[in-house]
């Protein structure tokens, strides 16, 4: 009995052992990159895309905004305006726009020839019911295609000019902007039988099978208006970054984008058999800061901020390379005077634990965290697993508990944070932003305007707010620019959000893959850039 | 029987590797060389084991061999509290139902049943989840799920004996019930649940790991083992040792204590003597 014993602990010790052999065994899987065949044996390129999946792999654009971003990034859908990477505006499906001095009334002609993945021409008229049928749907999803444009706009067709006419009752500043939002993407609404996992747009793929929780099978769009690299692209769902990079390294895909462990991007960069693209995005990791709670006190918030030591964050060996440290909500790389404002809380840990003496912030029970009014103080962070902003808040907190301040983590799920954010039942609230959807940060600007129902944090600054009210006004873009800054600056000086840094995107590839590139609006994945290898 | 236990070799070298573990526990500070598990610096965020950190460093900076060692804290002392809160409750509730029968054995056994209808870990992923990560919570949570298989234990074993002549003898003397049930009935269970109690030990402690592991246990920056595998899991590829130095942890404790409760059923067997 015991020698069976015996031979069963020998037995379970050598299988841990080799499981352990395994697990460590980095390079083995590499082998098979880059051997792997792009063409089928009926000479099909294929692509095989290895990507997140966001609300259950949904491409309706009108159900919620991620289905939007879904259906553009699958490559299915286009809309009439794009993004290029500095973040302007360029015509997509559109050809050129026109606008009245007032801003309210924009004509835009469209391109000839363009076709939907069925055939069907893109007809102004085809436009104008794309463009009303996601308003009209609007009030069923939570894509809220009125922020890109009101319900009142009225949007007419003239086939045979092939232009339409869009007429609002407010004035848009830049109305192509919002048009190139992916929830404003044209699709062919009359021909459309299934918006869930069918929807028809113009794009270079077309979706012709959906597996739920596996992904879907896309196929060349034959009515593409220019040449579609590959015949068949099989779109597969990986949520785990390593999960990813390890199907990149055994072969099981040619592509993946935005793998979120620097280790793992690090490994790659340095293999050979893969390629790396990194792009600056225009999103924005931080933490929102409740003003209702402990952090409403102006000393405790100005010592936080300057008890953290962003570049180092940002340059670990846990960050690094994924984020760009800064210390404005707007990203570095936009042409919103980053380099004009001036930070005047820069990590100084003695700076900030003096800040809190003088302020009577101090530990006098000697459990190494300081007090405010006789209680601890114990900030609630609130963080999840998305883009390593759990890895921002455990740092953070470090930095944090060795100038006294205690935090306690509460890491959950991205419903688990909106939820708590909407509570107020946070002190610190982890999470990503993208600084300008439409190619401008007002919306995004909104997060601090206390008029505003997306000031979740209770923060509140006249001077900020008239600034805000004056942007919504503003339609020359130089003065825009100004008054973005001076927003900017009123946020840092008053400490009133956490900055973890500026999100890079990353598409990676092996050689199977000619070309791919990641673009600075992260709504193109998919598109006719990515080529196989020759 | 004192003789069977010094006599058992595989009892004894199991009984001073888990008081070694237990030891190491206790002096952490001692072991871990005053290094602090939760300090770390970003600079020294995934080194490869060293001579400086001979296990490595974690993505915070901090030093694995101490947060190894201090995790050995969490992980005994929250898996002995849950067989201490199963044992004492699941046999209390056990010898009341098999000894009063009736409405009361009907009621605590359907509770029991409800219980053992879901699979263990994932009614206490469930409840873990409704009271929020901590590891107090996770032991809670543990413990609601576990009590039945004791409780059912003891039932069983007083059942047993529950008829028998000495039972109704010391009933006819006038003996009072919780002295019945003192004297006679939790008597006859021990040797059962202390050998239960004793094996469960490890998979107690693999289940708290797994509820730290999936977020619903320990939470940062606490040195736990379940929550260090999975906060190494991401790196499982690049920087292997964040995985290795707890996984090896969690699986020699486990199989300590597991070998422990084996050698000590060997003794306490009543078929073995």
């Amino acid at each position: 009995m015991k020698r069976t014993k015996l031979f069963a602990l020998g037995l379970a010790m050598t299988m841990a052992a080799t499981a352990l052999t395994g697990c460590g065994g980095s390079n083995s899987g590499s082998a098979d990159a880059g051997t792997g065949t792009t063409q089928t044996a009926d000479g099909e390129k294929v692509l095989k895309f290895g990507c997140q999946m966001y609300s259950d792999g949904l491409i309706d654009p009108a159900a919620q905004t991620n289905c939007a971003w879904n259906a553009m990034r699958y490559g299915i859908t286009e809309s009439l305006f794009k993004f290029a990477d500095d973040m302007s505006v360029v015509p997509w499906l559109a050809e050129s726009c026109d606008v009245s001095p007032d801003h309210k009334t924009w004509t835009i002609k469209l391109k000839d020839g363009i076709k939907f993945s069925d055939g069907c021409d893109m007809t102004a008229t085809k436009v104008k019911e794309s463009l009303d049928r996601v308003r009209a749907e609007g009030p069923n999803g939570s894509s809220t295609p009125e922020k890109f444009l009101e319900y009142e706009a009225e949007v007419t067709a003239d086939d045979a000019a092939n232009t339409i006419t869009i007429t609002t009752q407010t004035a848009y500043i830049d109305l192509t902007g919002n048009l190139a939002h992916p929830v404003m993407a044209i699709t062919d609404v009359a021909d459309t039988s299934d918006w869930n996992n069918g929807t028809i747009g113009t794009g270079p793929y077309v979706a012709s099978k959906f597996t739920d929780r596996v992904g879907y099978d896309l196929v060349k769009n034959e009515n593409y208006y220019e040449a579609v690299p590959y015949d068949k692209v099989e779109l597969l769902y990986m949520g785990d970054a390593s999960a990813k990079a390890m199907a990149l390294q055994n072969g099981q895909v040619d592509l993946v984008e935005n793998i979120t462990n620097v280790s793992d991007i690090q490994k790659l960069q340095e293999d050979d058999n893969f390629t790396v693209d990194i792009a600056s995005g225009v999103r924005t990791g931080f933490a929102w800061i409740n003003q209702a709670g402990v952090l409403g006190n102006d000393t405790l918030r100005k010592a936080m901020l300057m008890a953290i030591d962003y570049e180092t964050i940002c340059q670990s060996n846990t960050i690094g390379g994924l984020y760009t440290a800064g210390f404005s909500v707007l990203p570095s790389s936009l042409s919103y005077n980053y380099d004009k404002l001036t930070n005047p809380y820069e990590y100084d840990p003695e700076a900030a634990m003096k800040l809190m003496d003088e302020a009577g912030i101090v530990d006098t029970d000697g459990d190494g965290i300081r007090e405010i009014d006789g209680q601890n103080i114990n900030l609630t962070v609130v963080s999840y697993e998305n883009r390593l902003l759990n890895d921002f808040a455990d740092a953070q907190s470090q930095y944090l508990n060795k100038v006294g301040i205690g935090t306690t983590a509460k890491y959950g799920s991205s419903d688990d944070q909106w939820t708590s954010l909407v509570a107020g039942e946070y002190d610190l609230n982890q999470n990503n932003w993208t600084t300008v959807a439409t190619g401008d940060p007002i919306d995004y600007m909104a997060n601090w305007y206390s008029k505003c129902d997306s000031d979740y944090c209770g923060y509140e600054n006249a001077d900020y707010d008239a600034l805000y009210e004056q942007l919504l006004e503003e339609m020359d873009a130089d003065k825009r620019v100004e008054l973005i800054t001076e927003m900017q600056q009123i946020l840092i000086d008053d400490a009133a959000v956490l900055v973890d840094g500026y999100y890079n995107s990353s598409m990676i590839y092996s050689k199977n893959v000619g070309y791919a590139h990641i673009h600075t609006a992260d709504y193109y994945w998919l598109s006719t850039e990515i080529t196989p290898a020759d | 029987m004192t003789k069977t236990f010094l006599k058992n070799k595989t009892f004894l070298i199991f009984r001073i590797l888990a008081l070694m573990i237990i030891i190491v526990a206790i002096f952490a500070p001692v072991f871990a060389g005053g290094i602090d598990p939760t300090e770390g610096n970003l600079m020294d965020a995934i080194l490869p084991p060293s001579d400086t950190h001979i296990f490595g460093t974690d993505k915070m900076g901090r030093d694995i061999f101490a947060r190894v060692i201090y995790g050995s804290r969490i992980s005994l002392s929250a898996s002995f509290a849950v067989v201490a809160i199963v044992t004492l409750i699941g046999t209390f509730l056990g010898i009341i139902s098999g000894y009063f029968g009736g409405v009361v054995d009907a009621v605590i056994m359907r509770i029991a049943d409800m219980m053992i209808a879901f699979p263990g870990l994932v009614l206490a992923m469930a409840v873990a989840g409704i009271l929020g990560a901590s590891i107090r919570n996770a032991v809670i949570a543990i413990s609601i799920v576990t009590w039945p298989k004791y409780a059912r234990l003891a039932r069983s074993l007083v059942m047993k004996i529950r008829h028998r002549d000495y039972v109704a003898a010391a009933v006819v003397t006038g003996s009072k019930t919780p002295y019945i049930l003192w004297r006679y009935m939790l008597p006859n269970t021990l040797p059962t649940i202390i050998i239960t109690a004793a094996t469960d030990i490890g998979s107690m402690m693999l289940e708290l790991a797994a509820l730290s592991f999936l977020g619903m246990g320990a939470t940062p920056p606490a040195a736990e083992w379940g929550l260090m595998l999975s906060e190494g899991r991401a790196y499982m590829q690049s920087a292997p040792w964040l995985m290795i130095f707890p996984g090896l942890a969690i699986f020699i404790t486990v199989v300590v204590f597991n070998m422990l409760g084996d050698s000590l059923r060997d003794i306490l067997d009543p078929k073995n003597e």
